[in-house]
């Protein structure tokens, strides 16, 4: 297999010609036609090249329908379409693929790579002097997903995060800064990753409680910090689109909707608290507009490029849509899971799952994952692709509800692999699951929860 | 090199012992050091039992002087008149050069040793001006604090000198021995602050190896920050920090505050601003910084209508000028959305500005989500705090009219674009009608023939089809056309495209 994809390196790169369909020579009502041509081409091409793997068409060709109007922007999605077809078609060497032309998922290597971020950093990582704490959860999320156990950094963990947490309330994102929202996000999972009442009694709660109420806006919305910004990481916004934005009216965005459905999901359950805020059809339509052909990854905004991070912001929305769409599924039972009772999924998890696995990695020495082939990887792409990958993997379901809003936190939501279709990658490949609202492993969320409801005041 | 007749001339004084090669001009250090030795102690080198009997004497003699010579032991006037005529005649070395010398090496790691005599000299200038400079420098630091105790300050000249000689010191420093000196010890001003340097376990998490001038930045900042400390060498310390690290949030929140403690001047603050906007795209910040000061600046300029217009020219002017950079930067186009609110540009001249981005390139989203607000969000044609979603039955029929028209020709130029789709998609809704009022315009781009030779130049053209049978219950046509846009115009959606068929069939 190896050899193969040697020997493909060397094909007449000619799959898709940069140039689109001529204008001179179409007006805009002969795009059906010009596809077709391209579709003819395209097929014809690739059954003699990728013979050996069995790739759904869809991601082998252009869309079906491409307007013949080049701007910017219709410019950058077909560099993009072409920077990943050779890697999804097979002939970008990516080791040993299976006989539906997808690598293996190389764990040891990024495992290696998130070790290394965590480990010390040279100055050329200075700028992420005030954003540390998500290097902590980033990593050690994305070691979970791996499978590796990550209690072994509690004790370092703990003694680099304590002198972050001001005594007014919060942790920054390093010593002698303001307390952040985003930062003690970060902070607090990262505890949680780790687990254990040596990193939980790290977090002053009490006086957190105080600067949480401090944030609070008459809006119902959160400032990021004091005098800091007010957004959806606090609140939540739909557009004329249907998608989510940072702010009333401004472009609806994935990272974003799934801060928004997370945020709605903790509030109160999703089938509750989403229709009950939030335009579920509108949604849905955008939510699954943002998935493309033929690279099967997720994008951020209408009209903008595929990126690895969306696997999570986007694929992620999804686990808690289908809880709001079905609600509570009492008598679900994991064992008894079969393809007969599982819905079809409302995203293209083949898609999702080829471009993680044949675009997001990086192979070379350096390791981890990345948005796309161009671009580097770092320890945020490395944690929200995995995750992706996470809830392609497997189907969560939502199997019983809170009685209502007042009871924080106690649905139950039980996982087990997804089931339909033919399943695309290896056996050995499948990460471990994350909780679809808190994106750590469930038992940890659980954890820490009972840890604090059982414990007495503050 | 012909030989000198320089040990001639000197020849008088050079002991007995002298090798010609002792008494050449050296040219090296080291050279000069090894001759020094040869000349000050005798038979350098040479083993005691290995003399004659007069290399002894000398020898003997030579030691027996240095308690004298090294004055260990004071003589009478006559004794020592004595003494010295004995040396003179005997030339006997009165000083002994050690031996094994170490000279040190220079900032490049090169031995001073080995630099030419002409080359130490220049050095040995260099540190005599550096030790100078240190003694004014000590004394403009003695004078300021007796200035302070007699509670006066110093002229700015002198200050100003003092901030020159220090980056002379630290040039010299660099240059000497290749210290760097972190820039803000260089300027007196910082004198009496007492850094707060981080200290972070070796173990600790992605603990990052900080550039010197970061952490000394850094560590100035933490010790005024917690002297809450409001005053223009702090803000001074804030630029410094931002121009390393501008996605250093905290940086910001605390320059913001000094600004409004001192009550300087936004203007000048927006113009300094622009800059760094310019080099930092990406940076989000910024952004947030320029938000708060237009919240702050605007209630002082509310009432004055000439001097609002002007901020706002001035204010998009800026953001258009960085939106061409970066035509879909998101925090641009989320402040932008805000100073049209706050400074009310509900313009033609701000929509033909979006219009004309979306011209540029039809598939920019941003600018049609910009648009959307101007249109519908305007307070003077529309509900306040209606739902982008939601039917507003305050906007103007001709508004509404000449959306659909600009969105339709917009379609009919790039009909797969989803932008403006969606955007024709908001207009209906905003106008309270149904899909199917976009039936026949929507149908010029696709049929849902079910058969092979169907046409199809815009997907979403088929969805809209698809919405308008739902909508008129024709679930037949619905299913339809959302089988095609499952199996060929948009099967990347089929599990969604399913979805929609199911909750057919649940109506």
């Amino acid at each position: 297999m190896k050899s193969q994809a040697h020997h493909k390196r060397s094909r007449p790169k000619a799959i898709f010609i940069r140039k689109y369909p001529s204008k001179k020579t179409n007006n805009s009502n002969s795009n059906s036609n010009s596809k077709c041509t391209m579709a003819a081409t395209a097929s014809q091409t690739s059954a003699a090249q990728n013979a050996a793997y069995d790739i759904p068409e869809l991601y082998r060709m252009r869309p079906a329908v491409v307007d013949a109007l080049e701007t910017d922007s219709s410019a950058m999605q077909q560099d993009t379409i072409e920077e990943c077809l050779p890697f999804l078609l097979g002939e970008e060497d990516l080791g040993p693929r299976n006989v539906h032309g997808i690598p293996l998922l190389d764990k040891q290597r990024h495992l290696n790579f998130l070790r290394k971020q965590l480990g010390p950093l040279p100055g050329a990582f200075m700028a992420a002097d005030p954003s540390r704490p998500w290097f902590f959860y980033w990593c050690l999320a994305a070691m979970s997903l791996l499978g590796e156990d990550v209690a072994f950094y509690r004790e370092k963990l703990v003694e680099t995060v304590r002198p972050m947490q001001n005594a007014t309330g919060g942790f920054a994102g390093g010593q002698g800064q303001m307390s952040h929202l985003a930062t003690t996000y970060a902070t607090i999972l990262s505890l949680a990753l780790v687990g254990g009442e040596a990193a939980y009694d790290v977090v002053d709660r009490k006086s957190m409680w105080h600067w949480l109420g401090s944030l609070k806006q008459p809006d119902g919305g959160f400032q990021m910090a004091i005098g800091g910004e007010e957004d959806v990481r606090g609140a939540y916004c739909q557009t004329y689109e249907g998608g989510i934005s940072a702010k009333p009216s401004v472009e609806a965005h994935g990272a974003y909707a799934f801060c928004a459905l997370g945020c709605l999901s903790i509030i109160d359950s999703p089938h509750r608290g989403i229709p009950r805020h939030l335009d579920l059809p509108r949604l849905i339509s955008w939510l699954s507009s943002r998935q493309y052909a033929p690279e099967g990854g997720f994008s951020g905004r209408t009209n903008k490029l595929v990126d690895g991070c969306y696997s999570h912001w986007v694929g992620g929305c999804w686990p808690l849509i289908e809880a709001s769409i079905s609600g509570p599924q009492e008598g679900f039972a994991a064992e008894a899971a079969t393809p007969a009772t599982e819905a079809r999924s409302l995203f293209s998890r083949n898609g999702l799952i080829r471009y993680i696995l044949c675009c997001c990695q990086d192979l070379s020495k350096r390791g981890g994952m990345r948005d796309k082939p161009s671009k580097n990887s770092d320890a945020y792409h490395s944690c929200y692709v995995l995750s992706g990958l996470s809830l392609a993997q497997h189907k969560w379901t939502m199997k019983s509800a809170r009685l209502d809003a007042t009871v924080l936190g106690s649905d139950e939501w039980v996982v087990t692999p997804y089931l339909e279709g033919q399943q695309i990658f290896s056996e050995d490949d499948r990460l471990a699951t994350t909780h679809p609202v808190y994106v750590i492993p469930q038992h940890k969320a659980d954890d820490i929860r009972d840890y604090f409801v059982n414990k007495a005041g503050f | 090199m012909p030989p000198k007749k320089v040990p001639q001339k000197t020849g008088k004084l050079d002991p007995v012992w002298a090798k010609p090669e002792d008494l050449k001009k050296p040219e090296t250090v080291s050279e000069r050091t090894q001759r020094r030795v040869n000349l000050s102690t005798p038979y350098h080198g040479k083993d005691l039992n290995d003399l004659t009997p007069e290399e002894l004497k000398i020898y003997s003699h030579t030691n027996l002087i240095k308690p004298i010579s090294e004055g260990k032991i004071s003589l009478s006037v006559k004794a020592e008149r004595e003494f010295w005529k004995f040396v003179n005649k005997e030339k006997l070395p009165i000083r002994h050069v050690r031996d094994n010398y170490d000279w040190g090496k220079d900032k490049n790691g090169k031995d001073i040793a080995s630099y030419t005599i002409e080359e130490l000299n220049q050095r040995k200038i260099k540190q005599a001006r550096y030790r100078a400079l240190s003694l004014f420098s000590r004394q403009f630091v003695h004078l300021r604090d007796q200035a302070k105790r007699q509670e006066t300050e110093l002229a700015e000249i002198e200050i100003e000198e003092e901030r020159k000689r220090r980056r002379e010191m630290a040039a010299l420093k660099k240059e000497l021995y290749g210290e760097l000196t972190a820039k803000l010890v260089q300027d007196p001003v910082y004198d009496d602050i007492i850094p707060i340097p981080m200290e972070e376990p070796e173990s600790a998490l992605a603990r990052i190896a900080y550039p010197d001038f970061y952490a000394e930045a850094i560590s100035y900042l933490r010790a005024v920050m917690a002297g809450e400390e409001y005053t223009p060498r702090c803000l001074r310390i804030t630029e410094h920090v931002i121009s390393m690290n501008p996605a250093h949030y905290t940086v910001w929140l605390y320059r913001f505050k000094i600004i409004q403690v001192l009550d300087l001047p936004v203007p000048n603050e927006i113009e300094w601003l622009n800059e760094v906007a310019l080099n930092n795209l990406k940076n989000y910040q910024i952004w947030h910084h320029r938000q708060l000061l237009l919240d702050y600046y605007y209630p002082k300029i509310a009432d004055d209508d000439e001097a609002v217009r002007k901020l706002a020219k001035s204010e998009i002017d800026f953001v258009n000028q960085i939106l061409a950079e970066d035509t879909k930067n998101y925090h641009v186009w989320s402040y932008r959305q805000d100073i049209v609110a706050k400074l009310g540009i509900w313009t033609v001249a701000e929509l033909g500005s979006t219009q004309n981005m979306i011209e540029d390139d039809v598939r920019n989203n941003s600018a049609w989500s910009h648009r959307f607000y101007l249109v519908f969000s305007d307070p003077g044609q529309s509900t306040k705090d209606a739902l982008p979603t939601e039917h507003d039955p305050k906007v103007p029929a001709i508004i509404i009219e000449r959306e659909l028209k600009y969105t339709r020709d917009k379609i009919l130029l790039s009909p797969q674009n989803q932008s403006s789709w969606n955007y024709l998609r908001g207009v209906l809704r905003k106008a309270g009608r149904g899909m199917s009022t976009e039936e026949g315009f929507a149908s010029q781009f696709a049929e849902c023939s079910g058969e092979g030779g169907e046409k199809v130049t815009s997907s979403h053209a088929l969805e809209m089809l698809a919405d308008a049978s739902v909508e008129t219950g024709n679930v037949e046509k619905a299913t339809l056309c959302f089988t095609r846009l499952a199996k060929t115009w948009d099967p990347i959606r089929e599990g969604y495209w399913q979805y929609r068929i199911s909750q057919l069939k649940e109506q």
